[in-house]
């Protein structure tokens, strides 16, 4: 059994199958991209690992437990979500930090000493935590994402498009960042060039679409 | 000195008034011309019923009406608020009537028995202005912040999302939305009370100075009902955000959209 399986996962919605019948099984360690063109539902099904979105049938469990509204709750705590919207925060981002670690989970947390290396490695300016988030720019705000997820203390990633406004170099080096520790699984929705380059395991929804795993 | 009474004709002037609002609404195709009459009409209606009734309540004085009366009051002003800010009543309204009603009884024996020093606690007389005046001032605020609160959930879903996603409990995550829905729902109250006496007479100081209290005694009461109305308005704000809090979200922790009029 691998740290995630999805077994004939069907999701429609009004009326517009998206997935169907969809299977997947993801080793501890292991870092798979996922791409195919926007609008298949590769968003959908990072929604649905988190809770975020139903599904109409099928079976997902993390790590042997599964998915639903009872495990939730711990699943989330497991899992290092990070949406490609980013738009996640209002006020200074020093206080964006602050509250998510106040939150009871994340409270005993020792990566978070981790934080100014991290920032470091990501090339962003220990001063940048004084900044309005909102005044950020799409590039920085991607990469605080990015920073909260690294310091969670989590070993399992969903990643949304979280290169696509960087510059090659720290496309590059966040690439690295996750490939680098092998106890990470991580799926990576991406149309860079520099995860393709790295990821031993690619998954196409557009190829699935056309086996018929994927309608649209 | 006493008050005098309006002669029928003098209604009758006052009616006259509403040309001028009819006149613009056909003007400037305002399209305001029934709903401006269904309101008057109703309006009419409504305080020559409430004054029949509230004759009949002050006559017998009884404290089981009164206390009766003024739930009828709360279950009222619940049903409105839900209605304005577009959410169905179905599963939230027994429960906002609860609490609604538990703040509203409280600030009214807290009122009657510390600030005015009265025997009879449930005195019509008392208990039943003052009811209408809190529930009735804490109404729009409580509109303002449970609709801000719906509101600020769907249009910045991803931030609550993103919330959740860094291991936030559902609580957790909310606090942020119901900050903001109470300042939001707050800030009228608040502007009223620092500006009042200046920018606008209240309605019961210019009640109580037209039946021929000094003005001293109005603004005795307006000032003891202001800090009243101030309170209550935010106790029930919180707690009409509570509500939405603890029903509005199903058992992953997402907003229940059918809970709202227009999903």
């Amino acid at each position: 059994m691998g740290i995630l399986d999805i077994r004939n996962l069907s999701v429609s919605y009004d009326g517009k199958t998206i997935l169907s019948d969809f299977d997947l099984s993801v080793s501890k360690g292991e870092k798979i991209l996922i791409k195919g063109r926007s609008g298949i539902g590769k968003s959908t099904l990072f929604r649905i690992i988190m809770g975020f979105s139903v599904h109409n049938s099928g079976e997902i469990s993390l790590d042997g437990i599964p998915v639903d509204s009872e495990h939730i709750w711990d699943i989330r705590r497991r899992v290092a979500y990070v949406s490609q919207d980013t738009d996640i925060a209002e006020g200074k981002v020093s206080d964006l930090l602050d509250e998510v670690f106040s939150f009871k989970a994340n409270k005993d947390n020792p990566a978070i000493e981790d934080l100014e290396s991290i920032m470091d490695e990501l090339s962003l300016s220990s001063g940048l935590l004084n900044k309005q988030y909102m005044k950020l720019s799409g590039g920085e705000k991607q990469r605080i994402a990015l920073v909260l997820a690294l310091i969670s203390g989590k070993d399992i990633f969903l990643l949304d498009e979280v290169t696509a406004e960087l510059d090659a170099d720290l496309k590059h080096k966040v690439v690295e960042m996750f490939f680098d520790n092998s106890q990470w699984t991580v799926l990576s929705i991406s149309h860079d060039r520099e995860w393709e380059d790295k990821a031993l395991k690619v998954i196409d929804f557009s190829e699935e679409a056309n086996n018929g795993n994927i309608r649209h | 000195m006493e008050t005098y009474d309006i002669s029928l004709e003098g209604m009758l002037f006052s009616f006259l008034l509403l040309l001028i609002p009819l006149v613009i609404s056909y003007y400037l195709g305002l399209k305001l011309t029934s709903s401006t009459l269904e309101s008057a009409v109703r309006m009419v209606l409504q305080l020559v019923f409430v004054g029949i009734f509230l004759t009949f309540v002050f006559d017998l004085n009884n404290a089981f009406i009164n206390i009766t009366w003024v739930f009828v009051m709360v279950i009222v002003a619940s049903h409105t608020v839900l209605k304005n800010a577009e959410l169905k009543t179905r599963n939230l309204l027994p429960v906002l009537v609860l609490f609604m009603a538990l703040t509203n009884y409280s600030m009214l024996l807290y009122f009657n028995r510390f600030i005015l020093d009265l025997n009879n606690l449930i005195d019509a007389r008392y208990f039943i202005p003052i009811a209408g005046m809190v529930l009735g001032n804490s109404l729009k605020a409580n509109v303002i912040g449970m609709e801000n609160f719906c509101n600020e959930i769907q249009r910045n879903e991803n931030r609550y999302l993103f919330r959740l996603s860094m291991g936030a409990e559902k609580t957790e995550a909310l606090v942020p939305y119901l900050r903001k829905s109470m300042r939001v729902a707050l800030k009228p109250t608040i502007a009223n009370m620092a500006t009042i006496g200046i920018v606008f007479l209240p309605g019961m100081m210019t009640g109580q100075i037209l039946a021929g209290a000094s003005p001293i005694v109005a603004i005795e009461y307006q000032i003891a009902i202001m800090l009243a109305i101030y309170v209550t308005t935010m106790v029930n704000v919180f707690l009409g955000v509570l509500v939405l809090i603890h029903r509005g979200f199903d058992d992953y922790g997402m907003f229940k959209k059918e809970l709202l009029r227009n999903p």
